[in-house]
């Protein structure tokens, strides 16, 4: 088996899987309807302000897996539908930003700036166009860095890493997260810190299972769903609730905005913003390629880059901030490029570096036979290597996401204007409700849902003290593994207590992981300052 | 919004009660409440024990607290305080009364209908049985959807019970009618 074999099996499993239906006599695999789903939903999801793509990911897995199954034939499906969620929010988010003022996620508040000063100006359409034809670029450039990429890590990191270096990367992959998210790295360390003790409630190896306090609902530990649907969804439903609830007044929709004018894109106009969707789909992969740094902080630098160039290289035109087209292309192509590039580490390592890549593991968890990481990319020649096949399988979704992107989504993106019009306290309780519906229907008992409460009660302090659940999450997610590889270093070299300084990749990267932090305390004294 | 304490207040008592708990995570709960200490001998080979990993996020926990003590003055948008923990337990008290009229709306219907039909059914028996199974999560799922609609708006009305009555309707038809191994709340429980 080449690799060339393997890239067409992936595909042929994406378009020649379970038949949903035929058309003129040509099945219609499932995964590709799953796909379509997603995208349109993800759309629909993202243009609605308090929704995100995590939260659609999080309602609906429950549901896929009753309906495709614990098998690895429900891999495909199910992570193609999140797939096509994740992009579409991405896509979806610019819609509110641009027609309302109000971004249909953090990341496109940036667009807001340029977005709504167009839309005022009567150009609403020609600003969803610009936001779209970035966006579907952004993407498209990111999902080819990491198609080319994440094998060659993977098998480098095969290669090269043995145990101790294993550890060594993931205690790396922590730090690095714990310092970049948010702004202060002592809470990043809280969080992750937390992540790491609920990772270990009712675990362990030996009979007892530890920090169990003698009871079983405790001796259980706690189930992944329950914890990370508490501190992602239910947090941010809590205090997005309290927000209202001090506001006391219903979101209202605003009015529309009359158009006018040439609202076509023209040559001169994809000419006119390519550079600066080139330079910020740059910089949104290389950003969306470092575990944990999310695509709020890839659009502020894509606009700021491309504000810096566009005043520099053409001062006669309309500034950013002002209505200028270059503006929604700067930002939307870089919060769009960082979706693909996450995946980089999750595939190459099994290191979630955002929400909607939390979810995709949780998925893969929940179905088996796809345990992300570098031992996906084993290029058996003998025997065929499933896990490859679902992971070539999920790179032509994703492509497959594209372009329905560029065909398709300009238009649904318009449609979905219509989302802002669902005032935010009626869709939050909603939401709270369908979580914890989500969350029972996989465990099947109520004290499920009430750790989910407390979960919930975590996150929304976590939010409220200024301290990112997501270290938390990806901590509560890595724990395990963390502890499994480095009892196995640890007893492959025999018990050595130094084995995490004793290979030179190793102290590197444990050297790294303390200068990251030590640099990162600089932070908050430098703004003080 | 709601009204804050100021933030390097609540950075302090943040990291107080991040070192507090790391300490008595580190120093007494892990060590106590595992199985096996941090490093373990077992037929002359040494292995990494369960108290191990435990000790070590407390110690990240105590580290963060300790920089959060140090940089407590920063620039930081955090804040909590008694106005949202207030709202936060009136928000708890509304998810236990949801959840309490999930666990028993369909129980105590039951044993109505036992007193007038004078039957002796129970609700474990029902617990499969449309439209006993749905009373329970339609009790409690409208319940928590309107009255939050209604906190937000400042008063009932009736257009927050009919949403709350249409979407706990729809999540059951999405949820239960199509997948027999789906178990709505509390029917897992009874």
């Amino acid at each position: 088996m080449g690799v060339l074999d393997y890239i067409w099996l992936g595909i042929l499993a994406v378009f020649q899987g379970p038949e949903i239906f035929s058309v003129a006599g040509f099945g219609i695999s499932v995964t590709l309807v799953m796909i379509l789903s997603g995208f349109l939903m993800g759309i629909l999801v993202g243009a609605t302000p308090g929704l995100a793509g995590p939260m659609a990911m999080a309602i609906s897995l429950p549901i896929l897996i009753s309906i495709f199954g614990f098998t690895p034939d429900a891999l495909l499906p199910v992570m193609g539908f999140l797939i096509g969620v994740m992009k579409g929010a991405t896509v979806g988010g610019a819609v509110p930003a641009i027609l309302f003022n109000t971004p249909g996620t953090p990341d496109a508040y940036m667009t807001t700036l340029d977005g709504h000063p167009m839309a005022k100006a009567g150009q609403a359409r020609k600003a969803l166009k610009i936001a779209h034809v970035s966006s579907a670029s952004g993407d498209t450039f990111s999902d080819v860095v990491l198609i080319l990429c994440a094998p060659f890590l993977a098998v480098l990191v095969e290669a090269y890493l043995d145990l101790p270096e294993k550890t060594a990367l993931l205690i790396l992959s922590l730090a690095f997260i714990a310092s970049v998210i948010g702004g202060s790295v002592g809470k990043g360390l809280i969080s992750m810190g937390l992540g790491l003790f609920v990772a270990y409630v009712g675990t362990g190896e030996d009979f007892y299972p530890r920090l169990s306090l003698g009871t079983q609902t405790l001796a259980q530990g706690f189930p992944v769903a329950t914890a990370i649907l508490g501190v992602l969804i239910l947090g941010e439903v809590f205090k997005a609730l309290e927000d209202l609830w001090w506001d006391r007044r219903a979101a209202r929709p605003p009015a529309e905005l009359v158009q006018s004018g040439d609202q076509r894109l023209h040559w001169a106009d994809i000419r006119r913003i390519a550079p600066y969707i080139g330079r910020s789909a740059v910089i949104g992969t290389a950003i969306g390629a470092l575990p944990g740094i999310g695509s709020t902080l890839a659009a502020t630098l894509g606009y700021a880059s491309g504000a810096r160039v566009h005043a520099r290289t053409r001062p006669g035109e309309r500034p950013f901030g002002q209505g200028a087209p270059e503006g929604i292309a700067a930002t939307e192509a870089a919060n769009s490029s960082v979706s693909g590039a996450n995946l980089i580490p999750v595939l190459s390592l099994g290191i979630p570096g955002n929400a909607a890549a939390v979810f995709l593991i949780l998925a893969a968890e929940s179905i088996g036979g796809f345990n992300p990481g570098p031992s996906v990319f084993k290029f058996t020649a003998d025997a065929v290597n499933p896990e490859l096949v679902v992971a070539f399988g999920l790179f032509t979704a994703m492509m497959l996401a594209n372009l329905l992107n560029w065909t398709i989504g300009g238009v649904f993106m318009r449609v979905a204007g219509v989302m802002i019009r669902i005032p935010k306290h009626i869709l939050l309780p909603v939401v709270l409700l369908l979580t914890l519906t989500a969350i029972y229907v996989q465990e099947a008992r109520m004290s499920a849902m009430w750790f989910a409460v407390g979960f919930g009660v975590l996150g929304y302090g976590m939010r409220r003290l200024g301290i990112s659940p997501l270290p938390f999450v990806i901590a509560f997610i890595l724990g395990g593994k963390l502890e499994d590889t480095a009892r196995q270093a640890f007893a492959a070299t025999g018990g050595d207590v130094w084995f995490l300084f004793t290979s030179p990749v190793a102290a590197v990267f444990i050297a790294l992981a303390v200068a990251v932090v030590v640099l990162s305390l600089r932070r908050p004294l430098e703004a003080k300052a | 919004m709601s009204p804050r304490l100021p933030s390097a207040r609540t950075n302090l008592y943040l990291s107080l009660g991040s070192i507090g708990f790391a300490l008595v995570l580190g120093l007494v709960w892990a060590p106590l409440d595992s199985g096996t200490g941090l490093i373990e001998t077992v037929r002359r080979q040494v292995t990494i024990g369960d108290a191990l990993a435990p000790t070590l996020a407390a110690g990240m926990i105590g580290l963060g607290g300790v920089l959060v003590l140090a940089q407590r003055r920063a620039p930081d948008p955090g804040g909590l305080g008694p106005a949202n923990l207030g709202f936060l337990l009136r928000f708890l008290a509304v998810i236990a009364v949801a959840f309490a009229l999930m666990r028993w709306t369909g129980p105590v219907a039951v044993t109505l209908a036992n007193v007038a039909v004078a039957d002796d059914l129970t609700y474990r028996a029902l617990r499969d049985t449309a439209p006993w199974k749905y009373l329970g999560f339609f009790a409690g799922g409208s319940f928590l959807i309107a009255t939050l609609i209604s906190a937000v708006e400042g008063r009932p009305t009736l257009r927050a019970v009919l949403i709350a009555a249409a979407t706990t309707l729809a999540l059951i038809a999405v949820y239960d009618l199509p997948f027999d191994d789906l178990l709505l709340p509390p029917n897992g429980d009874v």
